[in-house]
């Protein structure tokens, strides 16, 4: 009881504090290629204490504050379903698709908060937030299937001891190499990064769902971007690099898995809403289909 | 001796009779309410007696047709379809028996239509061979037509172009039953179950390719669903939600009980179509994979909020034949408790949806917006019912799709499983359209006095709104009744717990689950009130605009084509398929019966009456058993 009560507080505060390390590399890479120094190690927490702080905090109404509640608390819920190195959390307890609904109830928080802040480009950032959504989950779920279907379990404790019985010859990433390529792009497309970073808009501050969020609701995304971060590294790592045998060599994975990702967003431009949905239905949904073909294959 | 589903029978009929005198009446939804209670009581009831090893609880109502036995009793499957009907009944009375009621010019037809739907549904379960089958079928077909027609317009239309459909169903099931009847030498079901293994392969085929259309029309399968959307979405609001809930179920129970029960999952798996990897089973699969995911973006299309939620109980239906076909435990159990929880949060919905329109007086989603300030107990059931619908924690709509999802994992289906999630993909964007459009965004200028709905509408709302969070947090009460219907069928339980299901390759524990998802929403709650700054709340208009001109004198909603980059990318196959699909089926629907009236009509009506008797003659004397 004890022990279960330490991984529930200890899962989400590992997963918020390398979430902040990861945000770091993040904005490191990005500085470098942008041929700058970039920021201080503990910038991301500056940032966080900075917007908490601030005096400017709108509310425009309950609902924007469930909201963030519902982001942060989608986002935890998720941590504890999803067993890091020697902490299992309830990951026995609900499987792989469970926590892949649990990591929707974040991003309709997200929608519900922006929608109740009564702003139309608002708005107009979560149409574009969920069909950006729909268009990588439909990869991500043909990868999901498949991973599934070649563990023969939905259980990530399952999934994570496969992989380490069999060593490297058995990570996700050798047995199904299209799977894990379709994944890590569908991994790139939830992670809101160029070419998919239409929902975000970083360049037109007017048009998305950061619009009405000033102080601590910016605070609350900003955390969330750890979490995301952390959640979507673990999770690759999980399905297909072996999981975590012991932290030294896991969050070197995680981080890896996240630099592919930062490090190739900055040399692309932006998709338009049609062409997101287009380009992930065409591509990484066929390569996950060959994937598939071969997993189905390999069962039968 | 009157048992006690002769009581129900009975009361039902009461019931019909009473409220047809006295539905003018102000009480009336209260009547209705006191009767559909006891109605449930008395289901309850039989559910004890299933429960306690009966397999069937059976009524002394039994004629003679032509020598054969037609009886009704009652067993799990329909005990459980019978729990839904009078379940759905009370909620639809509460609903009307306040401010609604006084509202409506037709209150006498509303609530005995009502009262007739439950009764001739609560005949068709309890149905004992296929001649009361067939009789139930045809009086269910047309109380749901009485009921769709209520007030004429477009529910009318629909529901003719349903009766067309429901016809040649009708017709389709007659087929099978003779050609059951032909094959076995009696109606009942025990003898046909017994039977069917032996049949050529050709009967087998026909009786499935009969059955299937027939009860097929009824549950809206592609590619027999173009009249239930607007069927059940023009119709008044407590009837419509009738409708949306059960009404298309019926389709699903009589085709668990002869696919299913009567022919079972694995001789439908023999069926193979030749040159194809396909067989009866797989094939039909594929058209409920279907059946999930046309109707579902089709949904997302619709501007008008009650064509949007009908068009998803067409898609939901879907997962629920899918579960059920998959027949393994899991699989049938998940199917079984979707049609639950679907009943549950769809009912909950289509009440919010026509609370919003008693009060708005529209449900064009263009031209609401913002009415979560004026009606927020609408917006809680609302918000409720879509996480249902979607299939997201922590309600049940999220165990029952989970309990399919793993039944199509663990009997290695993975390209139906991706059908499955594509589908709640669709309808995650769909209802959050939906919920947008009506209660977020800026509230326009005409609703600023809108008040909310009265709490005769919301109580019933809200109470099934929190069924459904019950049954999502504690899956095991829905699915000990669940086990009740299973345990008809034949093919095994699906052991389960409280919280869900345990399974050696990955469980679920919603009591796990919704729990910390609660106290995680706590945690995110004292993050967000003891950390940082104070809040201030500011007027819902003081919104930044980067530089545009947006006042609170000019009300603007982003609700017209709300999601304009996926409509650029389906809406052409939208336009170019689906519509014109649907104009093609009625073209060839019209010009069929002007063909066939016409030549009824004008040309030599006794040849054809001969041609048709000497045909049967023929038929009688080269096969001679009928």
């Amino acid at each position: 009881m004890l022990e279960l009560f330490a991984d529930l507080v200890l899962m989400p505060l590992i997963a918020f504090l390398f979430g902040l390390v990861l945000v770091l590399m993040a904005r490191r890479v990005r500085a470098k290629i942008e041929r700058r120094v970039g920021p201080p190690v503990l910038q991301p927490i500056y940032d966080i204490v900075k917007l908490y702080a601030k005096k400017t905090q709108i509310s425009h109404g309950l609902m924007h504050d469930v909201s963030i509640m519902m982001l942060l608390g989608g986002f935890i819920t998720a941590e504890i379903f999803l067993p890091v190195p020697g902490l299992d959390g309830l990951a026995a307890e609900g499987d792989l698709v469970t926590l892949v609904y649990i990591m929707m109830v974040p991003m309709l928080g997200l929608a519900l908060g922006v929608g109740s802040c009564a702003n139309p480009n608002g708005s107009i950032g979560i149409s574009r937030a969920l069909t950006s959504m729909l268009a990588y989950d439909v990869p991500f779920v043909v990868v999901i299937a498949g991973a599934l279907i070649h563990y023969g379990s939905s259980n990530l404790i399952d999934v994570v001891r496969i992989q380490q019985e069999g060593g490297v010859s058995t990570w996700g990433v050798t047995t199904m190499p299209l799977l894990a390529f379709a994944g890590l792009i569908a991994m790139h497309g939830m992670l809101g990064k160029e070419p998919f970073e239409l929902y975000i808009a970083p360049a037109e501050i007017a048009t998305g769902p950061m619009v009405e969020m000033s102080g601590k609701y910016m605070g609350a995304l900003f955390v969330m971007q750890c979490f995301q971060f952390y959640t979507v590294g673990v999770l690759y790592v999980t399905m297909f690099l072996g999981g975590g045998e012991m932290w030294l060599t896991f969050l070197p994975k995680v981080a890896a898995v996240i630099f592919i990702s930062v490090a190739i967003t900055n040399v692309f431009g932006r998709y338009k809403t049609e062409d997101v949905i287009r380009w992930m239905w065409r591509w990484p949904t066929a390569i996950g289909l060959v994937g598939l073909a071969f997993v189905m294959l390999k069962v039968n | 001796m009157i048992g006690l589903l002769d009581t129900l029978l009975v009361l039902a009929l009461l019931t019909t009779v009473g409220l047809y005198v006295f539905g003018a009446n102000r009480f009336a939804g209260y009547i209705g309410m006191a009767a559909y209670a006891a109605m449930t009581v008395i289901v309850v009831l039989v559910g004890q007696t299933l429960s306690g090893g009966e397999t069937a609880v059976p009524s002394a109502m039994a004629f003679t047709v032509l020598g054969y036995p037609m009886t009704w009793r009652i067993d799990g499957l329909g005990w459980f379809f019978a729990l839904l009907t009078t379940g759905a009944g009370f909620f639809a009375a509460w609903y009307m028996s306040g401010e609604w009621n006084e509202a409506q010019p037709n209150k006498r037809i509303q609530h005995g239509t009502l009262a007739l739907n439950v009764l001739a549904m609560l005949l068709l379960v309890s149905s004992g061979d296929f001649l009361s089958l067939f009789i139930g079928w045809e009086i269910v077909s047309w109380a749901a037509f009485a009921m769709m027609t209520q007030l004429g317009g477009p529910a009318a239309t629909a529901a003719l172009r349903y009766l067309l459909y429901a016809l040649a169903g009708a017709m389709a099931l007659f087929a099978g039953i003779l050609i059951v009847r032909s094959a076995t030498g009696s109606f009942a079901f025990e003898d046909f179950a017994a039977a069917v293994p032996n049949l050529p392969t050709a009967t087998k085929w026909v009786l499935f390719v009969l059955f299937t259309a027939g009860f097929g029309v009824k549950m809206a399968i592609v590619p027999f669903h173009l009249w239930q959307a607007p069927a059940y979405s023009f119709t008044p609001g407590a009837s419509s939600s009738f409708l949306n809930a059960v009404s298309a179920r019926m389709g699903l129970f009589a085709l668990t009980l002869v696919l299913i029960k009567l022919m079972g999952p694995a001789l439908l798996a023999g069926m193979d179509i030749a040159y194809t990897w396909f067989d009866a089973r797989s094939a039909l699969l594929w058209l409920t994979a279907i059946t999930m995911i046309v109707p579902t973006y089709i949904a997302l299309m619709q501007t008008d909020a009650r064509m949007l939620l009908a068009w998803h109980g067409i898609g939901q239906g879907g997962y629920m034949l899918l579960g059920i076909l998959v027949g393994t435990p899991l699989g049938l159990a998940g199917g079984l408790l979707h049609t639950f929880n679907y009943a549950t949060y769809q009912m909950a919905l289509m009440l919010a949806v026509f609370a919003v329109v008693h009060r708005t007086k529209t449900a064009d989603l263009d031209e609401l917006g913002g009415l979560i300030t004026r009606m927020p107990f609408t917006y809680i059931t609302l918000l409720m019912g879509i996480i249902g619908l979607a299939g997201l924690p922590p309600m049940n709509g999220f165990v029952s799709k989970w309990m399919i999802y793993k039944s199509l994992l663990n009997t290695a289906q993975p390209l139906l499983l991706i059908a499955a999630f594509i589908g709640t993909l669709g309808t995650i964007l769909s209802v959050y359209k939906l919920i947008h459009n009506i209660f977020l965004g800026q509230l326009r200028l005409e609703h600023r006095e809108v008040k909310e709905a009265p709490l005769s509408m919301l109580l019933p709302m809200l109470t099934l709104a929190g069924i459904g969070f019950v049954t999502g947090w504690m899956p095991g009460l829905a699915l000990s009744m669940v086990d009740i219907a299973q345990s008809a069928l034949g093919i095994g339980l699906q052991p389960h717990h409280l919280g869900g299901v345990d399974l050696p390759n990955g469980s679920l524990n919603m009591l796990w689950v919704v729990g910390v998802l609660i106290a995680a929403i706590g945690v995110g709650a004292l993050i967000f009130y003891f950390l940082g700054n104070r809040r201030w709340e500011v007027s819902q208009y003081d919104n930044y605009a980067g530089g545009h001109f947006l006042s609170a004198d000019v009300r603007y909603h982003f609700s017209h084509e709300f999601y304009p980059g996926l409509a650029r990318v389906i809406g052409p196959w939208y336009r170019g398929w689906v519509v014109k699909m649907e104009r093609g089926l009625q073209t060839l629907v019209a010009v069929l019966g002007d063909l066939s009236g016409g030549v009824f009509r004008f040309a030599h009506t006794p040849f054809y009456l001969l041609v048709a008797v000497s045909l049967g003659l023929l038929w009688v004397g080269l096969f001679g058993k009928i």
